[in-house]
């Protein structure tokens, strides 16, 4: 950065290419007026827009620093909203089950309060064989993968923590077989005594719980990951807690990743025998998962969307690859970031959500953004006014907000049939439907929906059913057979969730005096109704017929009227992430391919001369690396590495050759000269030869020369 | 060795003139002497320097620097070499001076003498440990006064603190003021009599010396409590430690002394023990000079003083309680602690200190030629049917009830276990499901009652006797109740709800590998081309030879072996190749599926399967799935082995429609 001393310092530096830029800087750090800024940005934004992106000009990049700066603050701002609604959600998600388990904690700490007064002595007597069972919570954590319950059992401690227990969290590091039963007895004590003993003992922890202030409330262990822990030491863990259970009310929680099988898979009969075990269940990780994209992409917490193909990737690489929340998360973070440093336009979502919060706080800054909006509305979209901008931007926010609302509204009425979210949220925004159907004149933004409304039949199945297994379809066709309670709750649901939308809620609203209407007057046979309904016989008459029909022509309605994906918005780039490539190379990124490529087309990223034309032929000129692996490609499973020594001598020595030979020496001398320089290059060459070799071995290309065959090297990877 | 000097150690407590046998050399109870082999003899590079004779073997002389001894005879520099045990180097021998005290001098002495004959270089070692161990011997008299003084100093904080009682040596004893007769006890273990009485009778009166017992029988035969409560019957003193809890020597040591210097770890002395003691000679020193001075102290100032000098118990049997000994065999240093523990007896040479060891395996079990007083066995043997009836019963509200019960399930299972706390948990629970057709539980039951009961509840016997390990729901889960009853009528439609029927979440190329490691582990490696070559497979397959008795009877034996053996290992290598044959097989018509169905331009479905295989293969071998076995010898790499069940990988293969069962060699 350029020093904030005076605007003349950037002339008085001596690169003079740089000087423009230097003096940008020390005149915004100087703050001049709002004017000037905007006229320089909107200089340097003409600029970075007219020319192509891969323009590597200095002058240009330190213009755009400040842009991406507001970019960046957009990101931490879009980023920041998103992280805490994801934790609040994750949060709440497991606060039913935590309560769970701390009443039985307390249960369980009742049942052997009285245990624990019976033997002052200091080592455990036993008099009951009954009683030196451990109450054990397995909890099921319903994913093999496991950490996204890492801060799970965090919190699970806190929340048992607040409630007056003694927690300690332990995880199958502190089980490991090297360290052995001290490894975790130290972690134990460590966390209830807040010191480390180097002779960890249950005595000192039985002397602890009988002070004062500790007594009289429960010892709950908590282990992260069962399956995890080495079963020799969680069975010996086990059966020294059930020994000191009447003098310790310790209860045990343990984290099960995968079956009620697996204590009985890794501990012994007599120790599973000193367990009394009651199991709780988490939410699974599609549950989560939808609650998480309820939250975070449907609400529209931030703003930010994903395009239709994003976030079918997000889909498949929850369910294919990986399974756990903490990368998909990381997938949207990823996202994010390549968001707001690729769109020049995405700092404007800084500036909305600003605006939604404050309007006047941080006024100084929309000024600046809008003055920013201005000059880019001049530049970018043939002359457009500023009101034009503003007027879209906030059209584009009242669609997405219409579009949340029904997508809510359809998993409302699919939420009895366990239909996820994130497929239905894929579907929702294919914009390829939306353009079917508003190729077909069906699609309207509101003024039609009253009229669409009164036809008597579903337009979207007729046009859409033809693509089987379309969801939204299933979903109305559902919302026909629901018997008439669920139904009634159905429109509950909505009621609630479309406050906001009074076009919608007024119908829905009608929709359920009709309901009531009909409870009163046919109640008796309600059951048969629905009976019939269910059996899907083809003499649909009566009111409640008419009923499910025009709850499902409402649906239709609603998705036809209301649900306009975001690709089909104008200005929509601004909000919505949609470069599905780059995402799939960060996240899964082929990093042994690029390794391959990288060497055997170097010259693509060199960009020299001299080795352009070489096709497959190894040169000298090339790094040695590559021309070690191009020689490698020629061998088989195998490689000789004195044959592989020898091919790379004469490659390499091919140009020392010739650069020598300019040098015009006498004779005598020349040879002296070369014999040294002989030996000299054979040791370098030598060195350089073992130097690629490690490089390919680091790389993970070639294995190391075995036992067995000591003069050969393995091949590893084959084929790109 | 160790014994030897132990014995000579041990004679300070008797002020008469010591007596002890004359020995040449050292007598080796543990083991025979070893003689050194000549090759094994270490010869070290000095050279001696006849002007300066200082140098011959000194700080740089490579025996020195190993701490090994030069063997006289062999070293180059003959008899200058100064790397000689100090006996050897001919200096002024100490004289036997017979004092009046006790002195450790004396001890020293008679080592001395002992060692003078040994030529042993590895004895260097052992005297110098010795000579170690005399500081404390010398300062015995201090030491104990000072902990003493150690002892009130800590009484006087906890009358502040907890405003506890001064701790004496009556806190040893268990169950104190309320009396507990022999009846009491024989009732309370059924069955029991003859052993309890064998007991007593070996732990003798109250002053009489006894050998060491060793109690053992199958776990949940009541040997811990049978002890105890013997000794609460009694009223006397002991000193409790179980090998499970202490879980290494030191805590061991450190946790009887603490109970033997009446020491409590609390937050006033930082949950510090009384002593620092990891090595088993510091135990044996702090153990005695704990015991004199508990016996010798308070108690009996009368008896104490004249049990000294007679060199027999006269009151105050004091007696250490070594409980689950089984364990220690499995510690690091388990055969010294063990030979300590059985030696200490010998080595104590306290005839108020009495042994007893628990253990679930027999004496037998133990490396018994090690040349200690054997002590005496005491088995405990299973409980019988009736023994378990009258146990079971001791709690029981409604004992007729509960005897119809148990006329039904004890056979059965007693068959299985004698273990009282495998029965006792078994049958609450199945005490519970036979009494749900009862409404009043004070019910007595008539023959017609106990019929209907018994046709009720039979159904329920036989899968209880292999439940092992039961697991109950938290009974106010209504809310998943609640959601689970509007269940209308799903139509299976996509691969989700399938997968919900594998109760947990796993990806699906988790899966696929998962299905990979199952047929590598369970197909042999020569049937892969066939299965998984989509040329070769069929014909292969087909080609069915008429098979004669011999060859089928190869095919059984090779299949029990098979059985026996369990799932083969495979290296990852053959892992990904059938990963990735699947996954090419399976992939293609699904991703036709999901390509129709979301109208996807990019699938990631294949190779995306494949991007890191590795990460799916740890977290498999994380949720023990997959065990990393042994890596084999000749290949150098790691081998692995799947242990999941048939069924769950056929489970595991529904839920992505994988056709498994067409995969699985079948013998």
């Amino acid at each position: 950065m350029a020093p904030p001393s005076s605007a003349s310092s950037g002339e008085d530096s001596s690169t003079p290419d740089t000087t423009q830029s230097q003096l940008q800087h020390s005149f915004l750090l100087h703050k001049a007026s709002d004017k000037l800024i905007s006229s320089g940005k909107a200089r340097r934004r003409r600029r970075s827009i007219d020319l192509s992106p891969t323009k590597t000009d200095d002058d240009d990049k330190k213009q755009s620093d400040d842009e991406r700066w507001l970019r960046m603050e957009a990101f931490q701002l879009v980023w920041s909203r998103i992280e805490s609604t994801i934790n609040h959600v994750l949060r709440n998600i497991n606060a039913r089950v935590f309560d769970h388990i701390r009443r039985w904690v307390w249960d369980s700490f009742n049942a052997i309060k009285p245990l624990a007064t019976i033997s002052p002595g200091p080592f455990p007597l036993v008099s009951q064989v009954t009683c030196t069972q451990l109450f054990t919570g397995l909890l099921l954590t319903n994913n093999m993968e496991f950490v996204d319950d890492i801060s799970t059992f965090q919190e699970l401690g806190l929340c048992l923590k607040s409630h007056g227990c003694h927690v300690a969290n332990l995880s199958s590091f502190d089980f490991s077989s090297k360290n052995g039963i001290a490894g975790c007895l130290t972690s134990l004590l460590r966390q209830f005594l807040m010191s480390t003993f180097d002779a960890a003992d249950m005595s000192i922890l039985a002397s602890w719980y009988s002070r004062q202030g500790n007594y009289g409330s429960p010892v709950v262990v908590i282990i992260d990951d069962m399956e995890r822990c080495c079963g020799a030491v969680l069975s010996d863990f086990i059966l020294m807690l059930s020994e000191w259970v009447v003098k310790i009310p310790v209860i045990l929680i343990m984290g099960v990743a995968t079956t009620l099988d697996a204590p009985r898979k890794i501990l012994s009969s007599n120790v599973l025998q000193k367990l009394c075990p009651c199991n709780f269940k988490l939410g699974s990780p599609a549950e989560r998962m939808d609650a998480v994209v309820e939250a975070a992409l449907v609400r529209q917490c931030s703003g930010f969307a994903v395009g239709h193909k994003v976030a079918v990737f997000l889909r498949n690489y929850f369910l294919n690859q990986d399974g756990t929340l903490t990368s998909f998360v990381r997938a949207l973070k990823i996202a994010c970031v390549q968001h707001f440093s690729t769109e020049p336009l995405s700092f404007l979502l800084g500036w909305l959500l600003v605006k939604e919060d404050s309007k006047g706080v941080q006024s100084e800054k929309a000024v600046k953004l809008a003055s920013e909006l201005l000059s880019l509305a001049r530049n970018q979209i043939a002359e457009q006014t500023e009101v034009t901008i503003v007027h879209s931007l906030t059209e584009l926010t009242k669609l997405q907000k219409l579009w949340s609302t029904v997508v809510l509204c359809l998993y409302e009425a699919g939420k009895c049939n366990k239909t996820r979210l994130i497929d239905l949220f894929c579907e929702a925004l294919d914009p390829d439907t939306y353009n079917l159907l508003a190729s077909d004149g069906l699609t309207g933004t509101g003024k039609g929906f009253v009229q669409s409304l009164s036809s008597d039949h579903c337009m979207l199945e007729q046009n859409l059913s033809y693509r089987k297994g379309r969801l939204i379809c299933q979903l109305l066709g559902r919302v026909r057979d629901l018997p008439a309670a669920l139904l009634c709750r159905l429109l509950n649901g909505w009621k609630n969730l479309t406050v906001d939308v009074p076009e919608i809620h007024d119908k829905v609203k009608e929709l359920q005096s009709i309901v009531k209407l009909d409870e009163g007057s046919c109640k008796p046979d309600l059951k048969e109704i629905s009976r019939r309904h269910t059996s899907r016989s083809p003499l649909k008459i009566g009111q409640s017929q008419s009923i499910n029909e025009k709850a499902a022509i409402l649906m239709d309605c609603m998705v036809r009227d209301f649900m306009k994906p975001i690709e089909c918005t104008a200005f929509h780039e601004i909000v919505c992430y949609r470069n599905v490539e780059n995402l799939q190379s960060a996240l899964i990124g082929d990093s042994r391919k690029m390794i391959q490529v990288d060497l055997l087309e170097f010259h693509k990223t060199l960009q020299c001369s001299c080795c352009r034309r070489s096709g497959n032929i190894p040169l000298p000129s090339m790094p040695d690396t590559s021309i070690m692996y191009t020689l490698a490609q020629e061998h088989g499973d195998l490689i000789n590495l004195h044959d592989w020594f020898q091919s790379f001598k004469t490659i390499v020595i091919q140009y020392s050759r010739k650069g020598t030979s300019k040098l015009k020496k006498s004779p005598l001398k020349k040879r002296k000269e070369r014999n040294e320089s002989e030996n000299k290059s054979e040791a370098s060459i030598q060195a350089r030869f073992c130097r690629a070799i490690t490089e390919l071995q680091i790389t993970g290309l070639i294995r190391m020369p075995s036992k067995k065959r000591r003069d050969c090297v393995q091949r590893v990877a084959f084929g790109l | 060795m160790e014994s030897e000097t132990m014995l000579c150690t041990t004679d300070q407590c008797v002020e008469q003139e010591p007596q002890y046998t004359h020995i040449d050399r050292n007598e080796f109870s543990q083991r025979r002497h070893k003689k050194q082999e000549e090759e094994e003899i270490l010869i070290c590079e000095c050279k001696c320097d006849e002007k300066d004779l200082e140098s011959a073997c000194g700080e740089r002389c490579l025996n020195v620097l190993t701490s090994t001894q030069c063997t006289p005879g062999y070293c180059p520099c003959g008899v200058y070499c100064k790397n000689q045990n100090s006996d050897m180097v001919k200096e002024e021998r100490p004289q036997i001076t017979r004092r009046a005290t006790r002195s450790s001098a004396l001890a020293k002495s008679v080592v001395e003498e002992t060692d003078t004959s040994s030529q042993h270089p590895n004895d260097a070692s052992a005297s110098s440990d010795i000579i170690k161990e005399e500081s404390p011997q010398i300062s015995r008299r201090t030491t104990r006064s000072s902990v003493l003084a150690k002892c009130s100093n800590n009484v006087v904080e906890e009358t502040d603190a907890n405003s506890q009682q001064q701790p004496t040596l009556d806190d040893l004893v268990i169950g104190e003021g309320e009396s507990f007769s022999f009846d009491d006890l024989v009732s309370s273990f059924p069955g029991k009599e003859s052993q309890i009485k064998e007991l007593v009778h070996l732990l003798g009166p109250q002053n009489s010396p006894m050998l060491p017992i060793f109690i053992y029988g199958g776990s949940s035969t009541g040997k811990t409590s049978i002890v105890l409560q013997t000794f609460r019957h009694l009223k006397r003193p002991f000193v409790y430690s179980s090998c499970l809890t202490c879980y290494n020597p030191r805590i061991m040591f450190e946790s009887i002394l603490n109970q033997l210097f009446l020491h409590r770890k609390k937050a006033e002395n930082g949950y510090s023990s009384a002593k620092r003691c990891e090595r088993p000679s510091d135990f044996v020193n702090f153990l005695r000079e704990a015991l004199v001075s508990i016996i010798g102290n308070p108690q009996g100032q009368k008896s104490g003083l004249s049990s000294k000098r007679s060199g027999k118990a006269n009151g105050n049997m004091i007696y250490l309680i070594f409980d689950n000994l089984e364990r220690v065999k499995g510690w690091d240093k388990g055969s010294t602690v063990l030979s300590l523990l059985f030696n200490l007896y010998d080595t104590l040479k306290m005839p108020e200190v009495g042994l007893i060891f628990i253990s679930n395996t027999s004496p037998d079990t133990y490396d018994s030629n090690m040349g200690y007083v054997e002590p005496n066995p005491l088995y405990l043997p299973d409980y019988t049917d009736d023994d378990l009836g009258q146990i079971l019963m001791r709690h029981q509200a409604n004992k007729k009830l509960y005897t119809s019960f148990l006329s039904v399930v004890l056979r059965p299972f007693s068959r299985i276990t004698r273990r009282v706390d495998e029965l006792s948990s078994a049958f609450s629970l199945l005490f519970r499901k036979y009494c749900e057709p009862i409404t009043d539980l004070g019910v007595f039951p008539n023959e017609e009652m106990k019929r209907k009961l018994f046709s009720q509840f039979q159904p329920h016997i036989a899968p209880a006797l292999n439940e092992i390990f039961k697991v109950s729901t938290q009974p106010s889960t209504e809310v998943e109740a609640r959601e689970r009853k509007p269940k209308v009528s799903t139509r299976k439609s996509r691969g989700y709800e399938v997968a919900d029927q594998l109760d947990f979440h796993m990806s699906t190329s988790a899966k696929y590998l998962l299905i990979s490691a199952f047929l590598a582990s369970r197909n042999p490696a020569t049937l892969d081309a066939s299965l998984f070559d989509s040329t070769g497979g069929s014909n292969n397959r087909k080609r069915k030879r008429k098979v004669s008795e011999k060859s089928m009877e190869q095919k059984e034996t090779a299949e029990q072996e098979l059985l026996i053996k369990g799932p083969g290992t495979f290296p990852m290598e053959r892992l990904l190749a059938i990963f990735q044959c699947i996954t090419s097989v399976a992939e293609d018509p699904l991703d036709d599926e999901e390509q129709a169905q979301d109208g996807l331009g990019i699938q990631d479905g294949h190779c995306g399967l494949m991007s890191d295989v590795l990460l799916q293969l740890t977290s498999l071998c994380g949720a023990n799935f997959i065990v990393k076995g042994g890596s084999c010898p000749l290949e150098g790499s790691t081998r692995y082995r799947s242990t999941v069940s048939e069924d769950m990988a056929l489970q595991v293969a529904r839920s992505i429609k994988f056709p498994l069962s067409k995969y699985l060699y079948r013998r």
